[in-house]
């Protein structure tokens, strides 16, 4: 007869159940993060692009929101998540102008937390055209 | 006699466990450090574009020339440091310290060669290069410099 301390059957069962609670956080972790650093590198793409194109209209201007919101879109990040401030608002030859984009980017991570993670994109350029 | 894997596994564990999390460290910080490479050359390519786009259109009618500005190095350097702020907290100096000791060439007359790189420009060009020293602190935990020195450069030219 073979005693219970003989029976292995159970550790397998164990093992699976620490590797999974373990492994799986790790691996969505990786994902995550992952994900979160293209769309931020992707947002500060566009922020770039888009100070420039503030500078040659001379700013805050209709023809920058679509510019923006075409360009996010062509990333990957919806438009209606993000918040577009540009500084100032009309922008002459030679002044700075600043394009900050914000998004609220959510991240679950299993076993371990969910959360909100605010990604800022600033890009400045300047007044390009002397009106 | 039985065969015990018990010890086995436990030195397994024991040699993997530390390589692995080497490994992790590593990685997480050469993506970051990936990640400030991108930004730091953004923000490097803003600032020449913003240099050489200085025009003024009544010059422009005029003599149908594009000319780079006088102070178009200084504006370089200016907008660098500007759009380098985004990253300050992981570099090793400030955005200002990093923009001032960058070697900012204006040439503004084409064809040039640049006495630095050896390329040449046809067409007027504002040229940048900086040493950006960025934060590594997992790299310092595995006996590697703390902080590492990135290589960023830019150059560009009116249309």
């Amino acid at each position: 007869m073979m005693s219970w301390r003989d029976d292995e059957s159970g550790m397998a069962t164990l093992e699976t159940t620490l590797m999974i609670v373990i492994l799986v956080p790790l691996l969505f972790a990786i994902i995550e993060f992952g994900w979160l650093t293209q769309r931020w590198l992707a947002q500060d793409g566009v922020a770039m692009q888009a100070a420039r194109y503030a500078g040659e209209l001379g700013g805050d201007r209709p023809e920058l929101r679509v510019y923006v919101q075409e360009h996010l879109r062509l990333v990957g990040i919806e438009p209606s998540r993000v918040t577009v401030e540009v500084e100032p608002a009309s922008v002459s030859w030679r002044q700075p102008v600043r394009v900050s984009l914000r998004t609220d980017e959510q991240i679950a991570v299993p076993f371990l937390f969910t959360t909100s993670v605010a990604m800022r994109s600033t890009a400045v350029a300047r007044g390009e055209v002397n009106r | 006699m039985r065969y015990d894997d018990g010890g086995t596994a436990a030195v397994t564990t024991l040699v993997m466990l530390p390589l692995l999390l080497i490994v992790l460290v590593g990685v997480l910080e050469l993506g970051a450090l990936r990640a400030i490479v991108y930004r730091a050359t953004a923000a490097a390519d803003l600032a020449t574009i913003v240099a050489v786009s200085d025009q003024d259109q009544a010059e422009l009618t005029r003599t149908g020339i594009l000319r780079l500005a006088p102070d178009a190095a200084d504006v370089a350097r200016d907008y660098f440091a500007r759009n380098l702020s985004a990253t300050a907290p992981a570099l090793a100096a400030s955005p200002h310290e990093i923009a001032e000791t960058a070697d900012v060439a204006s040439f503004p007359s084409a064809p040039t060669v640049d006495p630095r790189t050896g390329a040449t420009y046809d067409r007027p060009t504002v040229r940048l290069i900086a040493s950006v020293p960025v934060k590594t602190p997992a790299f310092a935990l595995l006996l590697l410099p703390a902080v590492t020195t990135l290589t960023i450069r830019s150059a560009s030219s009116p249309r």
